[in-house]
């Protein structure tokens, strides 16, 4: 070691600040100084910004002991956040050192928003410390001489890991994070990540398994335990209180006596949609409250949003409706009361929502939950639970992501060019790619140089080329500006922006949603009523209006799964229903009435029993199946379930599903009794059998979506720019089908297959839960309508189908359909 | 296979299931939306469509030429899909060894210069009138005429019990015209509502279906 650390210059900083560092962040200093790397376990809002801030700077005092007078230039730290939003929060902290410690550093920003101007300026001079997001690092590396931008960089931090890890943009890191280790030989990683089920698995996916890097790192816990309460607002007639439904409007009266017994509250919702319509119907009934509550989403644009935190942090607001968009960074001390709206189907983002409140050291957090329907109190007895218990869940991170491979690799060959075996040996390092073969290596390079296996003569396929010293090389310009352009994008459903005719962002909604809609239509958004005009390039123009309406936009990305800790707590709270009254949690209590009511109909299962019901209505024959086993898991077993039935004789299907269980409706009835003597929840030939029910491939169609754009085959277009890029356009959908029929050993294709199973269908917890009913006793009961459980689930609009009919014959009976 | 015959103003036009019209007393073949040099075009800007699809586009087209040896070959446009690329000589190529009359009426996609077309042998037109049928690449309605055309790549969404759905591409009829799919094997559908008036014949699997 060179000279003893500079601690005393952090700790006399917080002294003068009336600060105290916490063990915690003494803990990071000590190691960051030491040269190690790690992960940080912090929560938001516990000052991990100035636990990673300050050893950079004091690194950069003790090299640079003169740094008062002299400043060497150049990059020299990267700090990555997931969220473009908090950079600025980030810069602030980061600042506020730099200028009470009198140092000469500089402070940058490089994100999707910053202007072309400044993006190269900077390119010309890097700040020293860097505030960017994954897509813009990659961009860096889409840079000619990004080598040298990056040859002195000391650290890179990686904040919100946790954000980041079960993601592709997690991956985005990983690879990012491979090259910079060898380029940047002073390197230090650091992760910073709230809690979570895996979080030595987060440092080893951050470092590389088995690296280095790995080896010389550490994990740092902050323990800041605080006590959060949950209370769960129970409906007061539980027999008028709805069976389905996920808005929960029913209790907006209870909402407000929190509202004013608070200085501030956040209402959580977990849909952009609903938050739109909780926003409007409170300020419906009232009106008084205008004025003093805000609506905070990821669709309104960014400088509401910003005046909205500000707002909170100023105690200007009494409330604000909002969605996860304000579940990360930004610390607002004021915040006193959290309210939770429906079920939020993770424990870790409950507690992190309710961590909002009482946001002090010491003091105890408080969340009040508030179920959209009746069996959602089974949800928040578990919850509380849950939240005891501390059962977090894991965040699973993604392998052998071949579109993101595609991409960077091209990133690589835009920029410098590439050596195959150079890359070979530092993408194996990573987690994400520890598992591919030199033949997939091997193919993945023959896509991006011939297109995959083509040899026909006239093949004009252009991407990546060879060059003389083997690297390789994108040469095409076209090439080289639509992958830079396509890196930025960030993957999800096709996004319109909607403005004024006469000008004016008000925000960006789903493609999807404007398709449904035909001009002079008026929809809810941004709290705003608003008369949908024409789409006009990738905008939706519409002016104000004062028509009421019911439209509000949904958001597709809202779907959520119960984790497999929470099903079980779900289950256990249920089964409690049986126990004497005095056992029961306040909220099963309460639900005793439509329990009653199930049990005159069917029954309330427990630990022991697997319940099946059955009925008849207009729509058909019901055969619905409870798990308990959340949405995904339930597809999953609902398209296997039908496979297998269908393999009995001929039938069509459309599957539903909730986070209680799944629906075969059919216009057949299906023979319980078969499914129960051919043991079809066997776990027996589980893979294969869930690869031939057509629902999988319905899946793989829609991952398929996102691998096109990111490995480049979909262009997205130059949203607003005008440029015609007409006969290039295709749907992923119709490329997904020239794939099954013409290549289907494309590893891409077989990718989307992959991720249906490990991430969709969730295949591990499919094959416990199989095992867990084989183990169960199956009760079939036939009922003459619909009972409380199956209602959530029969009204589920949103299905799959699946048939083993030949096509002709579902077209004749679809036929005479038509006819009557 | 099992096609559909249509009898209209004393003419038979026979649907078959590879989206083709065979109009009888013609000996003519009508061809709509086969978007060749699609894929080339897709791959020549790095998108790596499967090559494969370019061979499916000719075999398609040497197995219903074979089945029905026609004496002309009307493409309703869009025959081929971008600017000039090396899918072109396999197209010159497969020209060049079938013996048939060629026709195209030029569709929106058809931007490649009618020099080009007329080297070797095919004559452009912007419309056709030929006995009771106006032949056009948009859909229209002319008095007095019977419109085939193409454009649009019509499929039809059937509903079943049990909330099942099904797309399907399809040939689309009313009392004016009669619209047909695209030919082509990387091109996609879009779904038109049938009325009361319409007639819509399904392509499922190897039969053309009357809804």
């Amino acid at each position: 070691m060179k000279k003893s650390p500079p601690y005393s210059i952090a700790e006399d900083w917080f002294h003068t600040q009336g600060w105290t560092p916490f063990p915690f962040q003494k803990k990071t200093w000590e190691a960051y100084l030491e040269g190690k790397n790690g992960l940080l376990n912090a929560p938001t809002g516990s000052g991990k910004t100035y636990a990673l801030w300050f050893p950079i700077v004091l690194d950069y005092i003790r090299e640079n002991p003169d740094y008062r007078k002299k400043h060497s230039k150049g990059l020299k730290a990267i700090w990555i956040t997931p969220l473009r939003a908090l950079s600025q929060e980030i810069r602030q902290s980061a600042e506020r050192i730099i200028e009470d410690l009198g140092l000469p550093l500089t402070v940058g920003i490089r994100t999707g928003d910053t202007s072309t101007r400044e993006r190269s300026a900077q390119r010309k001079s890097m700040p020293d410390l860097l505030i960017t997001t994954p897509e813009s690092l990659q961009l860096l590396l889409a840079t000619k001489g990004y080598p040298k931008t990056f040859r002195d960089c000391r650290a890179v931090v990686v904040d919100e890991w946790h954000e980041l890890l079960g993601t592709k943009r997690g991956v985005q890191m990983e690879l990012a994070l491979s090259r910079l280790k060898m380029i940047a030989e002073k390197m230090r990683i650091w992760g910073i990540s709230a809690t979570i089920g895996n979080l030595e698995q987060a440092r080893q996916v951050l470092l590389g398994p088995e690296s280095e890097a790995y080896h010389n790192s550490v994990m740092i816990r902050a323990r800041l335990n605080k006590n959060i309460r949950v209370i769960s607002i129970i409906p007061e007639e539980i027999e008028t209180f709805p069976w389905r439904g996920h808005l929960g409007l029913r209790l907006l009266d209870r909402v407000i006596p929190i509202i004013r017994e608070s200085k501030t509250t956040l209402i959580f919702t977990n849909t952009r949609s609903q938050c739109e319509i909780w926003y409007q119907k409170i300020l419906e009934r009232y009106p008084e409250l205008a004025g003093e509550m805000a609506m905070h989403h990821g669709s309104i644009n960014k400088d509401t949003r910003i005046w909205v935190e500000e707002a909170i942090r100023n105690e200007e607001l009494k409330a604000v409706v909002c969605t996860s968009s304000l579940d990360l960074g930004v610390d607002f001390a004021p915040v006193v009361s959290v309210i939770q709206i429906g079920g939020p189907k993770g424990v870790a983002r409950f507690m992190q929502r309710a961590g909002r409140s009482g946001h002090r050291p010491g003091k105890e957090s408080v969340i009040y939950f508030l179920p959209t329907h009746a069996i959602e109190l089974v949800e928040a007895s578990a919850l509380e639970q849950a939240v005891a218990k501390n059962a977090v869940e894991d965040r699973i991170p993604y392998l052998s992501s071949f579109d993101v491979l595609v991409q960077y690799l091209t990133t690589l060959a835009v920029s410098e060019g590439f050596l195959p075996s150079e890359i070979y040996r530092e993408i194996k390092s990573t987690f994400c790619y520890q598992g591919i073969t030199e033949d997939e290596w091997r193919w993945l390079l023959n896509f991006l140089v011939m297109g995959s296996q083509s040899l026909q003569s006239y093949d004009e396929y252009k991407k990546v080329e060879v060059d003389a010293d083997g690297r390789l090389v994108v040469n095409n310009r076209g090439v080289a500006m639509r992958h830079r352009f396509q890196i930025g994008t960030i993957v999800g459903d096709a996004h319109l922006t909607v403005r004024y005719q006469k000008g004016g962002y008000i925000g960006s909604i789903e493609e999807y949603f404007i398709s449904k809609l035909t001009p002079g239509d008026v929809f809810t958004f941004a709290g705003r009523n608003l008369e949908f005009i024409r789409v006009k390039e990738m905008q939706a123009l519409v002016r104000n209006s004062t028509k009421k309406t019911n439209k509000v936009p949904s958001w597709m990305g809202g779907r959520l799964t119960l984790s497999a800790q929470m099903s079980q707590l779900l289950r256990e709270e249920l089964y409690s229903a049986n126990l004497p009254v005095s056992e029961r949690s306040e909220a099963i209590r309460c639900l005793d009435p439509i329990f009653r009511r199930q049990e005159q109909e069917s029954l309330v299962p427990g630990p022991d029993t697997f319940l099946i019901e059955t009925f008849k209505t207009r729509d058909g024959y019901h055969h619905i199946f409870y798990p308990f086993e959340g949405r995904f898991v339930h597809e999953a077993m609902g398209s296997l379930l039908g496979y297998r039935v269908s393999l009995l004789s001929p039938i069509t299907f459309s599957l539903a599903f909730n986070d209680y269980g799944f629906e075969l409706l059919s216009d057949q009835e299906i023979d319980i009794q078969a499914i129960i003597d051919n043991d079809l929840f066997s776990t027996a030939y589980l893979l294969d059998d869930l690869q031939k029910s057509l629902n999988s491939t319905e899946m793989a169609r829609r991952k398929f979506r996102d691998i096109a754009v990111i490995s480049g085959m979909v262009f997205t277009g130059y949203p607003e720019k005008g440029v015609k890029m007409k006969h290039l356009q295709s749907s992923s959908q119709l490329l997904f089908e020239v794939f099954k029929d013409y290549e289907p050993d494309n590893l891409l294709f077989l990718q989307a297959y992959r991720e249906t199973f490990e991430h969709q269908l969730e295949e591990g917890r499919l094959r416990l839960a199989l095992e867990r009913i084989g183990r169960q006793e199956i009760v079939w009961k036939p009922c003459s309508k619909p009972t409380p459980f199956s209602f959530p689930i029969i009204t589920d609009r949103l299905r799959e189908k699946m048939s083993s009919e030949k096509l002709a014959d579902r077209i004749k009976k679809m036929t005479a359909l038509l006819m009557k | 296979m099992t096609t559909q015959t249509l009898s209209i103003a004393g003419q038979h036009l026979e649907l078959h299931p590879s989206g083709v019209i065979y109009w009888k007393e013609q000996a003519a073949l009508l061809i709509s939306d086969v978007h060749l040099g699609k894929v080339t075009h897709f791959r020549k800007f790095g998108a790596a469509v499967p090559h494969r699809a370019i061979e499916q586009n000719f075999e398609s087209l040497d197995q219903i030429l074979f089945h029905f040896r026609p004496g002309t070959v009307c493409f309703l446009g869009d025959l081929f899909h971008s600017s000039m690329n090396s899918e072109w000589h396999r197209f010159e190529a497969w020209v060049k060894k079938t013996e048939a009359r060629f026709l195209l009426i030029t569709g929106n996609h058809d931007i490649i210069s009618p020099l080009k077309y007329e080297a070797l042998g095919i004559t452009l037109v912007p419309e056709l009138l030929w006995g009771p049928f106006l032949l056009t690449h948009y859909p229209e309605e002319r008095e007095g005429y019977f419109n085939l055309s193409g454009h649009i790549h019509p499929a039809v969404r059937l509903r079943g019990h049990g909330r099942q759905s099904l797309r399907l591409p399809c040939f689309f009829k009313n009392k004016h015209q009669l619209i047909l799919p695209a030919f082509g094997a990387f091109t996609g559908s879009h779904i038109l509502e049938k009325s009361q008036e319409d007639e819509v014949y399904a392509i499922a699997d190897a039969a053309v279906i009357k809804i």
